[in-house]
């Protein structure tokens, strides 16, 4: 007899093996258009990446009413670059938008690297040889304030919640990692897939739009339990992170909680986008490491080992607490990380945000401590009522002592590329020009 | 209750709302954490006198004299700095960095001591120092005002140690806290001086059952001190920068080690 989790394989390897076929079939002419997505395994973005379940074949789709990266579950690695845009008219930023349509569609789909002179330089940087697999990859293009506020052409259609990213009270913000006109979010089972898609469009782009940060990261890959749900990733800080997301596999939820739709008085280009809050935190990870493990459950306000909230221990990271019946914080404080972000209660609906980080670690400071932390990446329909309104509920929270907000940027994730005659950004472009 | 009339309210909702073996340790720990409340009171007094005395020379445009009285006047906050910190809004008017700002030094909300620290080092003037001065001279007595009725909480006491080890250990050893003037070494005697006086007010509770530990704390304090004396210029210190890479290696080993260590003080002593 199958279970689900044989199915579950089966039809993987079924989406395996088509995807080799069509591999074989269009090595040589460059596509590998013909192949089917393979089924991810993943339940929610909360879930870590499944160990030894992901493959170089394992493709997302590129088209779709919204852009991919935002609810399809996180792979192993991922990454935010951001971006100076040059475009000074419309026809500019087109021809940027279509450049970068253009080497999503061949990056995240795969195929052959053109072969060209010897003489001149290879087109591909090579990083994944000859033959280009998908790998999950997901390219996710999303617009910084500066973008419309510097370009009196644009300034009128920019989002309504759409602002440069401010300083919130424990921030040291580093002006070199911080803003941008254009964020990548670029996400791949394997760095390298990360790195080569970057390189490609760095090479492609290079009269279009200059590099001004990037920060990658990466999830832990975690085996699925018995039930065959992957539990939540853990972070830096030795928790898991993530386990009060959203469903992001809720069709109904994503569209109340991440989508732009047409009711929001937002302009019009731009429903079926979503909002992006990046932000670089670093964790003071040798004091974490080194403060009483009560307190540190405390601070977070789960349970270190399950994730459980602190008022069901015994229970598990998808249990909900009850702060109705704990009015004093006796197991849960008050200031809990997770009690002061989400109230769990009628009115915090309206402020949940669909969260996708990546834990980062970058070197060694100027103290020889270790440059380590989180790169927060969360998406919501509505920025204020979102991120900026959660973030205020956490300013003064006892985690700070432990954390660092350091760079990012607020961003307006484009709508999706419909169909292969589209391209991103079509409908702000024919909105520029008042068509 | 009994002993109520002993105990301040503080450790008294403490004891009622812990297990039995913190109740015992917080009784002992009266009086340390009353003891411990002079201590920061009178560091208090004297930062307020201090900052007025720094401050009235940037205001009248006395810059020698300002950088003179910079470094041992931040010498009494340094040593208080986990109880100055429970209050962050004033912790950052004081006491942040430029670092802290998208705009660095150019940035108008840069406040405080290194505000004016840039100023008088990096430009030589007290040009427009003079609110930034009043600001100043402003949170610090705020400061001493918010703590003289604050209840001391044990933990934060007896964590603040540790916490004192960490900040040299996470943004002071670099030499980036007073990047203008280099008087850091200034600022490690206050942390210092601070976390010894914690380790001294509890020492009689563990003297005990904790002599080995007390002797590795005890050992790594004497570095730290044979290290600095090296660097001891009439009542302070040279800068920063005549620190000698060897002995910066030898007082961040120290300081990391103080840092792991005293960060077990709370435990040891049965503090949750």
């Amino acid at each position: 007899m199958l279970d689900p989790k044989d199915l579950q394989r089966s039809s993987y390897h079924l989406n395996r093996r088509r995807l080799l076929a069509g591999l074989g079939a269009t090595a040589v002419g460059g596509s590998l258009t013909g192949a089917a997505s393979a089924e991810t395994m993943h339940h929610s973005v909360a879930d870590a990446p499944v160990a030894n379940a992901a493959s170089q074949l394992d493709s997302v789709p590129h088209l779709g009413l919204h852009q991919a990266g935002v609810v399809n579950g996180r792979p192993a690695n991922g990454m935010v670059a951001s971006f100076d845009v040059l475009a000074s008219n419309a026809d500019e930023l087109e021809a940027l938008f279509r450049t970068l349509t253009e080497r999503i569609a061949f990056l995240t789909v795969g195929g052959s690297v053109p072969m060209l002179d010897p003489k001149l330089p290879p087109a591909d940087s090579g990083l994944l040889g000859p033959i280009v697999r998908p790998d999950n990859l997901t390219i996710t293009v999303s617009l910084g304030a500066s973008l419309f506020d510097d370009r009196p052409w644009l300034a009128p259609l920019k989002p309504r919640h759409l602002q440069r990213m401010m300083r919130f009270p424990n921030d040291a913000l580093d002006a070199d990692i911080c803003h941008g006109d254009l964020s990548l979010q670029i996400c791949a089972n394997t760095q390298d897939t990360t790195i080569h898609a970057l390189r490609d469009i760095i090479k492609a782009s290079s009269r279009q739009m200059i590099l001004k940060w990037k920060q990658e990261g990466n999830v832990p890959v975690i085996t699925p339990g018995p039930d065959g749900r992957a539990e939540s990733a853990r972070n830096f800080l030795g928790f898991r992170d993530g386990s009060a997301n959203p469903d992001s596999s809720d069709v109904a939820e994503m569209d109340r909680v991440v989508w732009v739709g047409a009711d929001e008085g937002e302009p019009a280009w731009a429903v079926g986008g979503s909002y992006q809050a990046v932000r670089i935190i670093r964790n003071f990870v040798e004091r974490w490491d080194r403060t009483p493990f009560g307190e540190q459950e405390r601070i977070m306000g789960r349970t270190k080992m399950t994730g459980a909230p602190l008022d069901r221990r015994q229970g598990s990271e998808f249990d909900v607490p009850d702060y109705a019946g704990d009015p004093e914080g006796k197991a849960t404080p008050m200031d809990a990380h997770i009690r002061l972000a989400n109230e769990r209660d009628e009115a915090s609906k309206a402020h949940i945000i669909l969260r996708r980080p990546f834990n980062y670690s970058n070197g060694v400071t100027q103290s020889g401590q270790l440059d380590q932390g989180l790169l927060f990446i969360c998406y919501q329909a509505n920025l204020e009522r979102g991120f900026i309104t959660v973030q205020q509920k956490l300013n003064g929270e006892p985690l700070e002592e432990y954390i660092k907000p350091v760079g990012g940027g607020f961003f307006y994730t484009l709508p999706g590329i419909r169909d292969a005659s589209d391209y991103l950004g079509s409908s702000l472009i024919a909105a520029a020009r008042g068509a | 209750m009994r002993m109520s009339g002993l105990v301040g309210a503080s450790a008294l909702a403490f004891i009622l709302s812990s297990g039995a073996f913190a109740q015992e340790a917080s009784l002992d720990l009266v009086e340390p954490i009353a003891e411990y409340k002079i201590y920061v009171s009178e560091k208090l007094a004297k930062l307020v006198e201090d900052t007025t005395a720094f401050t009235d020379a940037v205001k009248a445009g006395e810059v020698d004299k300002a950088k003179e009285l910079f470094a041992p006047t931040r010498l009494s906050y340094e040593a208080i700095e986990p109880i100055a910190e429970l209050f962050s809004d004033l912790d950052a008017s004081i006491d942040s960095r430029a670092d802290d700002y998208e705009k660095a030094e150019a940035d108008p909300e840069f406040p405080g001591f290194h505000r004016i620290e840039y100023g008088l080092w990096e430009k030589n003037s007290t040009e427009g120092l003079a609110p930034v001065a009043d600001k100043l001279l402003a949170d610090v007595k705020e400061l001493e005002g918010r703590i003289a009725s604050l209840t001391f909480p044990p933990e934060k006491v007896v964590g603040g140690a540790a916490v004192l080890m960490e900040e040299v250990a996470a943004t002071k050893i670099s030499g980036e806290e007073d990047r203008y003037s280099h008087t850091d070494l200034w600022d490690f005697r206050g942390n210092f001086d601070g976390a010894r006086k914690i380790v001294d007010l509890v020492r009689p509770l563990i003297a005990d059952k904790e002599a080995d530990f007390l002797k590795t704390v005890d050992a790594n304090f004497e570095t730290v001190d044979t290290t600095l004396a090296k660097y001891k210029d009439g009542e302070g210190y040279v800068t920063y920068d005549k620190l000698t890479d060897d002995d910066r290696k030898v007082l961040a080993a120290a300081v990391n080690t103080l840092a792991e260590d005293l960060s077990t003080l709370r435990g040891k002593l049965g503090l949750d």
